[in-house]
């Protein structure tokens, strides 16, 4: 899975996505071509150097700030670098480019060396500096300079002097034109013979400034949203005051407080029940935000946070456009589900995570649906997450509940505005089976039409009335 | 030495021909020359493309421009590649025009070369700004009046005009159409914080309601004027036109009981894409028309002679110019024979 195709499937790491402080063209580019990791060293070797650079832009912003300023100045030379190899001779902007990038490198070489520890190892390219810069003016603007041959600047010399002399004739100077042009692609040409031997070091350089781009714009990112380090296991997948980034960006706007969760997922399966309006859909999405960002390399959005990598992640919130692919959202639901029993039956180590499932159909099928899979998930040893309202859920799958609305409410009215003040959206270990009966009490505090809540209850009533007689 | 004095005193200034023929590029490579010897840096760009030898069709003798020693220009990736001189890259865009990025470089030793530039205003405003952080103190635009480009000539502090007899062959009307570019260049400019108000707007015609607030009227352009009439006077009679003012919509105003009370504020003058008639009545009217952007109109320069080969008196349309409009004329191909013998 490539980062850019996890972004058009993730909002939550689109968002992390736009607000990274990239400022090199290749630094996005390496983002998105950036493959999800599930090997444990290579992740911890990308957490280390995060590590390395909070401390870095903790210590040493000043230096950290002007490493981004060479890196905004950088350009993608990924052509130039590619013509070079095939042996083609560059024309003066390209050389620009070049000499232009490997100023900007050097000068990042040396901010590295005020830094407590090296980021990323650069190759050095003074030799290329030196040689696309005779005159030493240490700026990186470029021509075919008089001092590559004696014989061009000859050439040139005698031009000038043609034209300043205001008697040549057009045919004689275009003639000295002529000859000064030619002597320049042949300096050109030798020129770029020399460079050549610097293409591999170039694109090293180019690969390596990329990441450390993306590892700045991650470390800054960290900070400011207050993401940690995970810690890689082997077993069960542990969040404390885990939080999703965006919707909580959200609620600070509207001056709203976000409640932190913590949660625990074993190597099954889990069903998460509550109220509505109790946030169980944004505890899936976070973990699948989570996941992906752990496994991306990137610090992920919790206190603290023990992850046990997986190799695929597969998501279900219903929220896809099945009308567009001509099935109804249960027939798209059931087909996304079958993917997932599949692998879950051939042992994938995957993370799979469904919102209320079966919700789409009559109730009594549905909590069958909702039993059948969990127990597949169950005896495969399927790291799976479920939320669900349906009661009469079997009794050995392990149950979360959110807590809901506990508190007392008095004559609190309560709207879509300000629920959020008063749930107590908190997980806790349930093993009733029993769901939580709070639809007609929300539906009523939120203020909707009363009968419909006044006939319901009496709905309710009747049937347990002739539960009793019966 | 003409007009040379005015200039100095801007940042940015463009030379605009008000028909092909009238002399713009021997009044760029004219200013260019004298110039030459100030102290002060200089830059040249064009909006679009321009330098292009299309004029190979009608046989005219076309001159490139000629950049002397020390001079900056700006010009795409594919022009640079043509260059008749010697030059150091200074610096490459990071955005591409139709003819690749754009190449900003210094002359190194004299010679020609073809120009191209930024095809719409943000970019050349953001260019401008650009080359005065490269010590540029003076940036010239090789510019163009034309319904298809949407880079105006107008974001410039100042402006030359170059008219004459490839305009007209008769001197009263070529005054007429001179005149009219000249009313227009004059259009009023509209308040600072007004312009904020507006300047991000791309398209469709906004109206200012009583209160100041700028409100959308919902009609997407000037062209849907005659289906949607009835939204246009529903919150006042100040309105923004992002696009091209045209004879239609000038019409239609004309003939509304409003008409004496309607302001039209415009990005700047090569907006008005209309007839001089049928401004010249909306104005009657009490019509109005307001600029965002206003230009300085230094100098007028006139070319006497028509491409088909007729010849004005040079003399002649100079005074018939001067005595209808404040601004000093020159044939400028006169003074350079001039100043030769």
């Amino acid at each position: 899975m490539k980062f850019r195709k996890a972004i058009s499937e993730i909002k939550g790491l689109q968002y992390l996505a736009e607000s990274l402080d990239l400022q090199s063209p290749m630094g996005k580019r390496f983002l998105l071509e950036s493959d999800m990791l599930c090997n444990e060293t290579n992740l911890n070797i990308e957490y280390d150097l995060i590590d390395k650079l909070i401390q870095s832009v903790e210590s040493n912003e000043k230096t950290i700030s002007d490493i981004q300023s060479k890196l905004s100045h950088l350009r993608d030379i990924v052509g130039s670098i590619a013509n070079l190899d095939a042996n083609l001779v560059l024309n003066d902007v390209e050389l620009f480019e070049i000499k232009s990038f490997a100023f900007h490198c050097h000068g990042i070489l040396n901010l590295q060396k005020e830094l407590k520890h090296e980021l990323v190892q650069l190759p050095n390219l003074s030799a290329l500096v030196d040689l696309l810069d005779p005159q030493k003016t240490g700026i990186p603007s470029f021509y075919i300079y008089d001092d590559y041959s004696e014989e061009l600047a000859e050439a040139r010399r005698k031009l000038k002097i043609a034209k300043s002399e205001n008697g040549e004739s057009e045919g004689k100077l275009e003639e000295l034109f002529a000859v000064a042009e030619e002597l320049e692609s042949k300096v050109r040409e030798e020129l770029c013979d020399k460079a050549r031997a610097f293409a591999g070091d170039l694109r090293i350089a180019l690969n390596r400034l990329a990441h450390l781009d993306l590892l700045i714009a991650k470390a800054k990112q960290a900070i400011q949203l207050n993401f940690s380090r995970p810690e890689l296991l082997k077993e069960n997948t542990r969040y404390k005051a885990m939080f999703h980034p965006m919707i909580k960006d959200e609620l600070q706007k509207q001056q709203k407080r976000y409640q932190e969760i913590d949660i625990e997922l074993e190597k099954s399966v889990c069903l998460i029940t509550g109220a509505n309006m109790a946030g169980k859909t944004v505890v899936l999405k976070t973990l699948a935000l989570c996941q992906y960002l752990c496994q991306f390399g990137f610090f992920v959005p919790a206190e603290k946070a023990g992850i046990s990598l997986v190799h695929r992640i597969l998501l279900s919130v219903g929220d896809d456009q099945s009308e567009m692919n001509g099935l109804s959202s249960f027939a798209s639901e059931m087909m996304s589900v079958n993917q997932m029993v599949e692998l879950s039956q051939s042992h994938e180590n995957v993370l799979v995570l469904v919102d209320e499932l079966a919700r789409t159909t009559n109730p009594v099928e549905g909590l069958a649906i909702v039993n059948a899979v969990a127990d597949i998930f169950y005896q495969n040893n399927t790291r799976s997450v479920i939320t669900t309202h349906y009661s009469g859920l079997d009794s050995k799958f392990r149950k979360l509940r959110v807590k809901g609305l506990d508190k007392d409410l008095g004559d609190q009215r309560i709207t879509g505005k300000n629920i959020n003040s008063y749930m107590d959206y908190s997980l806790v270990e349930d093993n009733t089976g029993e769901v939580p009966h709070e639809a007609l009490r929300i539906a009523s505090l939120l203020g909707i039409n009363k009968e419909i809540v006044e006939r319901a209850q009496n709905q309710l009533n009747k049937n347990a009335s002739k539960e009793e007689i019966l | 030495m003409p007009f040379l004095k005015d200039i100095e005193k801007y940042n940015s200034l463009s030379i605009v021909g008000l028909e092909k023929n009238t002399g713009k590029t021997e009044c760029l490579n004219y200013v260019l020359s004298r110039l030459r010897d100030s102290r002060k840096q200089i830059a040249l760009t064009s909006i679009g493309i321009d330098g292009e030898s299309r004029d190979q069709v009608k046989q005219t003798h076309k001159p490139e421009i000629e950049l002397s020693e020390g001079m900056m220009f700006v010009t795409s990736e594919t022009h640079y590649a043509k260059r008749r001189l010697f030059s150091e890259v200074l610096d490459v865009s990071k955005q591409s025009t139709s003819l690749g990025r754009l190449v900003t470089a210094k002359t190194i030793h004299s010679g020609k070369v073809m120009l191209s530039g930024p095809a719409n205003n943000a970019e050349i405003v953001r260019l401008i700004a650009d080359l005065k952080t490269k010590g540029v103190d003076l940036t010239i635009v090789d510019g163009a009046l034309s319904r298809k480009s949407l880079g105006s000539p107008a974001v410039t502090e100042a402006m030359i005009l170059a008219t004459g007899a490839a305009l007209s062959a008769n001197i009263p009307q070529l005054v007429f159409k001179t005149q009219y570019v000249y009313d227009l260049i004059h259009l009023k400019e509209i308040d600072s914080d007004l312009k904020t108000k507006f300047r991000g707007i791309e398209n469709g015609i906004w109206a200012l309601d009583k209160t100041g607030e700028v409100k959308d009227t919902g009609i997407a352009s000037v062209l849907m004027i005659k289906k949607e009439k009835d939204k246009l006077f529903q919150f006042g009679t100040d309105f923004f036109v992002s696009g091209a003012i045209t004879d239609q919509f000038l019409d239609f105003l004309k003939s509304q009981k409003q008409v004496n009370q309607i302001r039209l504020i415009i990005r700047d003058f090569t907006r008005v894409f209309a007839n001089p008639e049928t401004y010249y009545a909306f104005v009657k009217k009490g019509g109005k028309i307001q600029v965002l952007d206003k230009t300085n109109l230094v100098a007028i320069t006139i070319n006497p002679v028509s491409p088909d080969g007729y010849r004005l008196n040079s003399d002649e349309l100079k005074l018939a110019l001067e005595t209808k409009l404040q601004v000093p004329v020159y044939d400028v191909m006169r003074i350079i024979q001039e100043m030769s013998e």
